[in-house]
């Protein structure tokens, strides 16, 4: 039964096309068949974040309006051959689509891959209605900032408006010194605020900003704190319990031992 | 700010404030009450006030949204006019 996914915010700049791209590549990892769509029509990103603005031939709106079919605009990633991009038009703006497209070319996916994931624009507008309209599910990514969880809070009520069900939150870049130092908002804050489910959080790291400058993802490092984190957020997304680890600052000496064999002893993964 | 000023309480944790902050902020977003109207609201209510309660001060009326516990609350606060006599 595959699944529909869309990734939003309501604030721009909080990681949304990041945390699309670690969950995409990371849920392939784990073996399903995964298609990433890039529904921020005009302002494209999805493709160069993943390393693959050179292979884009056809975009999603040549998609929708018939001039190629959907399997000659899907760009296969460059480490896993079931992990694929729908990039999104640069030329064109969000009222080259309607929901009604977008419902249309999500069925289209789910026929082909057992995730589908869906980077929304930032906004309320008719960007996000777009992205929305053919998902089965809602994951909001915010960071614990005022700006970022205010507009969380109005992006959950637009959710819950749209019959989306309860979405699910992923708080990102996190800092876990400026959290015990009492100078960041704990997970607990933004959890009491917005009263959804947790599904992940993702501390900060300057990996995902490396690894973004190649065109690479923080999953496929072993070392990126980040990178584990949306390991993790994929497992759960597959339905795994998976602990929430502790927000510790530095690796544990455990981790770092094992780190050096190339892998991490089971359950104190993160 | 540093380890002292909070070990002398010298100001509060910036967490706290942003959490306090933001919590204003949604009470206000949640109702939808804008400046414009909640400025109407205050107008109207100290007009009908007034005619119950000559002493009541129409210009010191505050009204504030506020967070509680379990339920978030419209507060107004009328001032009265005590009388010289």
């Amino acid at each position: 039964m595959s699944r529909v996914i869309t990734i939003t915010s309501g604030k721009g700049g909080v990681g949304k096309t990041t945390s699309t791209a670690n969950l995409g590549t990371a849920l392939a990892m784990l073996g399903a068949k995964v298609a990433v769509v890039d529904a921020d029509i005009g302002l494209r990103n999805l493709d160069v974040v993943m390393g693959l603005e050179n292979r884009i031939v056809y975009d999603l709106v040549d998609v929708l309006e018939g001039r190629c079919r959907l399997r000659q605009a899907l760009i296969k990633d460059k480490h896993f051959p079931d992990l694929c991009l729908l990039p999104a038009a640069q030329t064109r703006d969000k009222d080259a689509v309607s929901p009604d497209d977008m419902i249309a070319l999500a069925n289209q996916l789910r026929a082909e891959f057992d995730y589908v994931l869906i980077d929304s624009p930032a906004g309320i507008e008719g960007g996000f209605r777009n992205a929305i309209a053919g998902a089965d599910e809602v994951m909001i990514v915010t960071t614990p900032e005022v700006s970022a969880v205010r507009d969380a809070d109005r992006i959950i009520g637009l959710v819950e408006a749209f019959e989306k069900g309860h979405p699910r939150l992923v708080i990102n870049r996190i800092k876990p010194k400026m959290v015990s130092r009492g100078e960041m908002m704990s997970i607990e804050d933004v959890l009491q605020i917005l009263a959804i489910e947790l599904i992940g959080v993702v501390p900060d790291d300057e990996q995902i900003v490396t690894a973004t400058n190649r065109g690479e993802v923080a999953v496929l490092e072993r070392s990126s704190r980040a990178g584990r984190s949306f390991t993790d957020i994929a497992r759960r997304i597959a339905g795994e319990k998976v602990p929430f680890p502790a927000l510790d600052e530095e690796p544990g000496m455990i981790e770092r031992f094992f780190g050096m064999f190339g892998r991490r002893p089971r359950g104190s993964e993160r | 700010m540093s380890f002292f000023d909070t070990l002398f309480g010298r100001r509060e944790r910036s967490s706290d404030v942003a959490r306090e902050r933001l919590l204003t902020v949604l009470v206000h977003d949640r109702v939808k009450l804008t400046p414009e109207l909640l400025e109407q609201l205050k107008a109207e209510l100290s007009a009908v006030i007034a005619r119950y309660v000559p002493a009541a001060d129409a210009s010191g009326i505050e009204v504030t949204l506020l967070r509680g516990e379990a339920s978030d609350h419209i507060k107004a606060d009328i001032p009265l006019r005590r009388s010289s006599s």
